[in-house]
């Protein structure tokens, strides 16, 4: 779980009353674990009482966990991995492992739950930490000079097509495909996201998307509900479920106060951030460019031709541009992180598409005041969806198109082809890779601090979440926010090729140049196109495309 | 000690006359060109090898580092051994030599080479020389002519960071209450990363709702205040942040030229009768243009650099209105990994620089030696 979830969840939740009540509910399915409870086979008994005693380390609202915690986690999950390996087969074996330190966290938990693993298996890990703005530079440096020089890496899906893509990963066995269960990962995160050319690389830790987030004071306002029939709009006043409808509100509401203050409709982010700012032009584009019956949305994959200025994406642009003078004062200064963050958390905006952690911080961050009035949804749809197939604009019979924008695809834990050299390290790397994302670990990453949010159909499982001390309306409704995005038929999965960050960065300096008067939407969105071609061809069009096919599973 | 003869010239300051035997001087020879023919031999072979010309070859350049690393020890050893005490002399500065070539000299003249690939980090394909190609693309970018525009308005702004400085330092100069607290306190911006200004002054005293600038500007009349809402207004706003950083740089380096100025002079001016105006403009103004070049200069070159305040707060926004060349070349680095394209625009972007230096410095040589012979009397 991400740090600022968790820290909401406790401010959100944690009374006297409602911490007995967990504990209670925890020692009673403790003690019923402990007479045994006759329908369960005895597996299925082990798993669960491992799965309630993990979620008691140290245990919902007693502060945060520390290195010692995540050693008991990690023994007590070390079933699994006893089932494939023998004590101290891996004995004289060093493994080299590269990951993050944001937050003390990722690598700093894994040490925690390696060291168990490592006294076990008689293995040695070497670890690299690095942070966030030091990850893609080194990363890609190691790739350019030919010098990776790590056995297993934590990574994110989005480079994949730098690492997957050219050969420098390793086969998953089908062994570690059975110790982590890989069937419960939620279905976006699925083949054939960390599977190249029909093998698999990844094991999944983390899952991300873009959720809808909207202020329920908003349009639960009296007065803005007879503003808007007294004005003649269609409907009742209500959160908007399409773009189209989003675009409508925030029209409506320029102008207008709420509360003393100006009202404000959605919030574009119209500064850059790095790359990712394109997300967020992408959460707007998806339900016009993302058609049900085509995998691929920003790119041809027979061509890689860019979509980015076909009529749905110009179409996401001119809306951001048609709401321009709607935005607060000095938006177009604001990035993705100014927008979330100092705004809508400050009570500066209705709408917002943002990861999961807006509206965990909602409750806990002291410059939020929009804790009891947000929402969340899956991304608004569009009435009609563009179909570059046939340059036409589809309505659908089942009604809105919908298609939630899987923004960065989460963090996962991939071992390196070179130790598929060596028998012993390529399963000591493979196992300690499983032992991080085994179904029990995991479970324990979601409830408690970790950087990773849920991952799999059994984080969503909400007896447990309860019977481990959350408050159920709350888990509920945070829990359902991401799962019908996670699951939804229609998910715009993130291209996963080399580069894919550059392409966004560019995107991002002639969006800022749109957004600023000095293109159209489409002379912008064509410029884009011509620095996404160039690129792809400097980076290689014909290895482009087999990327990003096989990214896409064709 | 005794002293050697004036006379003996070149052995003024030998300590001890070797005797150079054939041998010795062989031996030196001998070690210093078998270390080149080796040091050469590698090279030329791990290139061949990296060209795919041969099929054997080390895995990387480091062996051929070491090569290098050997050869200028044997260089070392040799200097002494075939020139004896001149040798000896010669090692106090031979390693730093050797240090510049292999740390300024070579990188400069890679990232020269560089300069002329195809080398974005994620391709398949790796570095390909590519020509003129980055030139040619450089010649078409929007982007990077914008930046360098905005490169001539933010030096351009430094003429009145100098006179701001120029009063601060005859301020501080003069016998004003509390001169030393005051010195102290106009010191402080400098000392400040510009990342941290960024952060405090840009993103918080600025921000525009709850920063006390903007509740400044409400206060003042200034209805919606927006200090990186329009082009003019952002590249201001960086231009601000910059100079309250820098200027106290100037300001002290023109402090210590009033402090050193003859105090006859200016009393020797009292004493003719000219006012104050006449007594700066005609006697401290003058006397102080060396110093003020070299302040400006040095402005300059910090002004050339100026990078983190932008991508920190504006990312070069809104529109690319307060781009400058050093932080859209950070991002087609770093965001962008075109490694080839980013290094030729550096390179690009410091011939520039020494072109404008010299060009700068020799006219203000020119017209310093107008004035002089002129006269400003």
């Amino acid at each position: 779980m991400k740090v600022e979830i968790f820290d909401r969840l406790m401010a959100a939740q944690v009374s006297r009353r409602t911490m007995l009540q967990g504990a209670a509910s925890v020692g009673a399915v403790a003690a019923g674990a402990a007479v045994g409870l006759g329908g369960l086979t005895r597996s299925s008994f082990a798993q669960s009482s491992i799965r309630a005693e993990i979620l008691r380390i140290p245990g919902v609202g007693v502060g945060s966990p520390g290195d010692s915690d995540w050693q008991k986690v990690g023994a007590l999950c070390l079933g699994p991995t006893k089932g494939n390996v023998a004590s101290g087969e891996f004995a004289g074996v060093e493994l080299t492992f590269l990951g993050l330190n944001n937050q003390n966290l990722h690598n700093f938990l894994f040490r925690g739950f390696l060291k168990p693993w490592e006294a076990y298996t008689g293995a040695k890990i070497n670890w690299i930490d690095l942070a966030q703005a030091d990850y893609n530079a080194r990363l890609q440096q190691s790739i350019a000079t030919g010098t990776v020089d790590f056995d297993i890496i934590e990574m994110g899906a989005p480079f994949e097509g730098d690492v997957c893509g050219k050969g420098l990963a390793s086969e998953m066995p089908g062994w570690v495909e059975g110790q982590i269960e890989m069937d419960d990962y939620v279905d976006y995160l699925k083949a054939p996201v960390g599977t190249w050319d029909g093998k698999t690389y990844r094991i999944s830790i983390d899952g991300d998307c873009h959720n809808f987030n909207y202020r329920t004071d908003y349009f639960t306002d009296a007065d803005f509900a007879a503003s808007w029939k007294a004005e003649g709009h269609d409907g009742p006043w209500e959160v908007p479920t399409t773009w189209q409808k989003v675009q409508e509100v925030t029209k409506f509401l320029k102008g207008k106060k709420i509360g003393g203050f100006e009202a404000n409709g959605y919030l574009d982010p119209l500064k850059g951030w790095g790359g990712f700012g394109f997300y967020f032009l992408g959460s707007r584009a998806t339900a016009y460019a993302k058609h049900p019956n085509d995998t691929a949305w920003l790119f041809d994959s027979d061509t890689m031709k860019p979509r980015v200025n076909n009529p749905a994406w110009v179409r996401a642009i001119q809306d951001v541009l048609d709401v321009l003078d709607a935005q607060p004062t000095d938006q177009i200064n604001a990035d993705p992180g100014t927008t979330g963050f100092q705004q809508f958390l400050a009570g500066t905006g209705s709408m917002l598409s943002w990861w999961g952690d807006i509206g965990s911080n909602a409750k806990t961050s002291d410059s939020s005041v929009v804790g009891d009035t947000i929402g969340f949804s899956i991304l608004p749809g569009s009435d009609d969806v563009y179909n570059s197939k046939t340059g036409q604009w589809d309505t659908l019979p089942s009604g809105p198109n919908f298609a939630p924008n899987m923004a960065y695809i989460g963090w996962g834990v991939y071992v390196m082809a070179r130790v598929d050299g060596d028998a012993k390290k390529h399963k000591a790397a493979w196992s300690a890779a499983a032992h991080l994302g085994g179904k029990d670990i995991s479970l324990w990453c979601a409830a408690y601090p970790s950087g990773f949010q849920p991952y799999r159909n059994s984080h969503f499982d909400i007896p447990e979440w309860v019977s481990a001390g959350y408050d159920e309306a709350f888990i509920v409704n945070y829990l359902a926010s991401q799962s019908d995005s996670y699951n939804h038929p229609n998910a715009a999965i993130e291209p996963r090729i080399p580069g894919i960050f550059q392409y966004y960065s560019i995107a991002e300096d002639e969006l800022a140049k749109i957004y600023a008067g000095q293109y159209s939407a489409q002379d912008g969105a064509d410029r884009i196109a011509v620095a996404w071609e160039k690129l792809t061809d400097q980076i290689g069009r014909e290895s482009q495309i087999a990327l990003y096919k096989a990214s896409l599973g064709i | 000690m005794s002293m050697p003869a004036q006379s003996d010239g070149d052995k003024l300051h030998v300590v001890t006359s070797d005797h150079m035997s054939p041998g010795r001087i062989l031996a030196g020879r001998t070690l210093v060109w078998s270390a080149a023919v080796l040091l050469a031999v590698m090279l030329i072979a791990q290139a061949l090898y990296e060209f795919e010309v041969i099929s054997f070859g080390f895995e990387n350049w480091r062996p051929v580092l070491y090569a290098y690393l050997l050869w200028a020890i044997a260089m070392g050893v040799a200097q002494v051994l075939i020139r004896g005490e001149q040798g000896k002399r010669a090692l106090f500065v031979l390693p730093a030599v050797l240090f510049v070539v292999s740390m300024v000299i070579f990188p400069m003249l890679f990232g020269l080479y560089i300069s002329f690939t195809d080398w974005n980090l994620a391709s398949v394909t790796g570095r390909k020389f590519n020509g003129l190609d980055n030139f040619r693309q450089m010649l078409s970018d929007p982007f990077y002519w914008n930046a360098l525009l905005n490169m001539v308005y933010y030096v351009a702004a430094i003429a009145v960071e100098y006179i701001i400085a120029f009063g601060l330092a005859l301020l501080l100069n003069a016998d004003i209450r509390a001169r030393k607290f005051f010195r102290v306190a106009l010191l402080l911006p400098l000392m400040l990363s510009p990342v941290a200004v960024s952060w405090m002054v840009g993103k918080s005293m600025m921000e525009i709702r709850f920063g006390p600038l903007a509740r400044l500007g409400r206060f003042l009349g200034w209805e919606s205040p927006s200090f990186f809402g329009t082009p003019e207004v952002a590249r201001l706003a960086i231009m601000v942040m910059d100079a309250w950083t820098f200027i106290p740089f100037m300001m002290i380096m023109i402090l210590a030229g009033l402090q050193a100025l003859p105090k006859e002079v200016l009393e020797a001016a009292k004493v003719d009768g000219a006012t104050a105006w006449q007594s700066f403009w005609e006697v401290i103004f003058p006397l102080m243009l060396p110093v003020s070049i070299t302040a400006i200069v040095i402005r300059i070159i910090f002004k050339l650099k100026l990078a983190d305040i932008i991508i920190n707060v504006t990312s070069g926004g809104p529109g690319g209105a307060t781009d400058s060349v050093t932080s859209f070349i950070f991002r087609e680095y770093r965001d962008r990994s075109n490694v080839g394209y980013g290094t030729l625009l550096a390179m690009v972007y410091l011939v520039l620089i020494i072109v404008f230096i010299l060009m700068l410095l020799s006219g203000v040589n020119r017209w310093m030696r107008r004035t002089s012979q002129g006269g400003f009397g």
